[in-house]
């Protein structure tokens, strides 16, 4: 058995073993969708400028890159559990590169975040009535693919690098605040003033999602959404070198 | 295959740095390991061997020097000197969210194997450190005492010529203990090579063929116990036992200089550095003032040489 498919058996293990783990991980953002985009949908109504598309259709790429995000945010917690009780540095020192482990890790969180979207979007379609664009599935796998693999490298910078729980938690609740809140997660931007939007429109989880809205329900305009694309594709090959660099620190 | 497992030349290792104060927890360290011995590297708390352990296993890089473990360099073929060892470290590292048994077969997945080889080499071992009642319970469900003897145990899944042990018998029973102990002898009749650190110089005492003591970094002595022994040649233990606790025998004591008093109920234990004839005088004179039961002079321990050299410095 190689390396990386030692990483990838173990994160399954502990996942398949752990009920509460599977539910976070494939019901959760169904969930999400469920209770808060049916309320929104039901009492304030919504205006994509596409009558085909509600507020369910709109918000489905939102709980998609909040699926992303929570994998990347839980992922990066089990490197301070693996740590506090010695297995994270009892693991660097088994056959493999720390790049091996860290690549492993995100294989299978991936995996996950793909399998979790699959399922999303499907109930969605089926329980919501959210009419999706078939052809835009594969881009929806790419957007899945690439972004729990950014966001996963993106946390584990600071999982690695901040020593103290209290100072992690921290840092996870604001950048949950920041990033999920000034983006187009929740809203459509242009309504907004020219200041938010401008934050929100440099905060890569935007990026992601309109991306990911392109790809489910057809709305945004592709230029943008391919230039933003680009955008998040650097932005994941720079967390996953500085991550690398923050695991090669580890003493 | 080289005889010599591990070499380490003029090896240096610093913390800090830009902004911190820079400490040197290791300090032109050299030394060489033959296969199939059992190392012991023993040292006073923060005299660098958990330092150097961590270099040995690639988990830290060193400042200068070069390590090498089974002819491979720690710093230019990490992934090839991982491939020949397997390390226990000084916290009790477990996979929490897994069973116990899944524990080992995870370990071993990681060098290399699979099948139904390593669900019988799990349960042979998960019986010989008494884990089969224990085999489907998680990590996180039990006490530290088990999960120590997960992480020792996971050291026989596997067959690398090289294993660290950093304290290994911390939180362990003594019977437990003792069938480590053999268990880790054998290894070494089979080839392998064990390198420990521990604080319980008892254990080194049993254990060690070749034990190395360092200070500050430093090596102050090196040498199986009785080439160590033979470095403080003058020391001696006497052990008397009163009838009555002993009172005050400070001033008997200080005309003697002893090296340490323990003093237990009835028995006081004295290390003296001085001629065997110098021990009888002190009984006789311990036994002017008190009945003495019982009397036993014995050459240096372990723990008085590891005393003597770490507290006073090196013999000259």
């Amino acid at each position: 058995m190689s390396a990386l498919t030692a990483v990838m058996t173990r994160e399954a293990k502990i996942r398949a073993t752990n009920l509460l783990f599977i539910f976070w991980d494939l019901l959760y953002p169904l969930g999400y969708l469920l209770v808060f985009g049916v309320g929104i949908n039901a009492s304030l109504g919504f205006s994509s400028g596409d009558a085909a598309v509600d507020y369910n259709g709109f918000f489905l790429a939102g709980v998609l890159s909040m699926a992303s995000f929570g994998i990347a945010s839980n992922t990066s917690w089990s490197f301070f559990l693996d740590r506090d009780n010695g297995i994270f540095y009892e693991m660097l020192t088994y056959p493999m590169s720390r790049s091996e482990y860290l690549v492993g890790k995100v294989l299978f969180n991936v995996l996950i975040g793909v399998l979790q979207g699959l399922i999303t979007v499907l109930l969605a379609a089926i329980l919501l009535g959210v009419r999706l664009r078939p052809a835009g599935l594969p881009l929806l796998a790419l957007g899945m693919t690439v972004g729990t693999a950014g966001w996963f490298f993106f946390y584990a910078i600071f999982a690695l690098l901040i020593r103290r729980n209290d100072a992690f938690n921290t840092v996870n609740s604001i950048c949950y605040f920041i990033f999920l809140f000034a983006s187009s997660v929740f809203y459509p931007l242009d309504p907004l003033p020219a200041a938010y939007r401008t934050i929100a429109y440099a905060n890569p989880i935007t990026w992601q999602v309109d991306l990911l809205r392109y790809a489910t329900v057809g709305l945004g305009d592709p230029a943008r959404v391919a230039l933003e694309s680009g955008a998040f594709v650097v932005f994941t090959l720079a967390a996953f070198g500085a991550a690398v660099l923050a695991l090669r620190q580890q003493e | 295959m080289p005889d010599i497992a591990i070499r380490v030349d003029h090896l240096v290792k610093d913390f800090g740095g830009r902004f911190r104060a820079r400490t040197r927890a290791v300090d032109d360290l050299s030394f060489s390991v033959t296969r199939g011995t059992i190392f012991g590297l023993l040292g006073p708390n923060g005299a660098g061997k958990t330092t150097t352990l961590r270099v040995l296993t690639t988990l830290v890089r060193p400042t200068s020097g070069d390590a090498r473990v089974m002819g491979f360099d720690v710093v230019r073929q990490p992934t090839d000197v991982r491939c020949n060892i397997v390390v226990v470290i000084q916290e009790h590292a477990a996979e929490l969210l897994l069973s116990v048994r899944d524990n080992l077969l995870t370990f071993a997945r990681f060098y290399g194997q699979s099948g139904a080889a390593i669900r019988r080499c799990a349960d042979r071992v998960m019986d010989e450190f008494g884990l089969m009642p224990e085999a489907n319970r998680k990590a996180q469900d039990l006490s530290g005492g088990f999960r120590r003897r997960i992480q020792v145990a996971k050291v026989f899944m596997v067959d690398t010529p090289v294993v660290f042990l950093d304290e290994f018998s911390t939180g362990m029973d003594p019977i437990l203990k003792r069938t480590v102990m053999d268990r880790l002898r054998r290894e070494t009749a089979r080839g392998r090579t064990i390198v420990l650190t521990t604080q319980v110089l008892s254990e080194a005492e049993d254990l060690c063929d070749d034990i190395l003591i360092i200070d500050k970094g430093r090596q102050v002595a090196r040498g199986d116990l009785n080439a160590l022994k033979l470095l403080t040649a003058r020391i001696c233990e006497v052990t008397v036992t009163f009838d009555t606790a002993p009172g005050n025998i400070d001033a008997v004591l200080s005309a003697f200089q002893p090296i340490s008093v323990r003093t237990s109920q009835n028995t006081v234990h004295i290390t003296l550095k001085d001629e065997e004839a110098r021990a009888l005088e002190l009984a006789m004179a311990l036994a002017a003032h008190h009945r003495v039961l019982r009397l036993e002079i014995n050459g240096a321990s372990l723990e008085d040489i590891f005393i003597e050299l770490t507290q006073k410095g090196a013999p000259s």
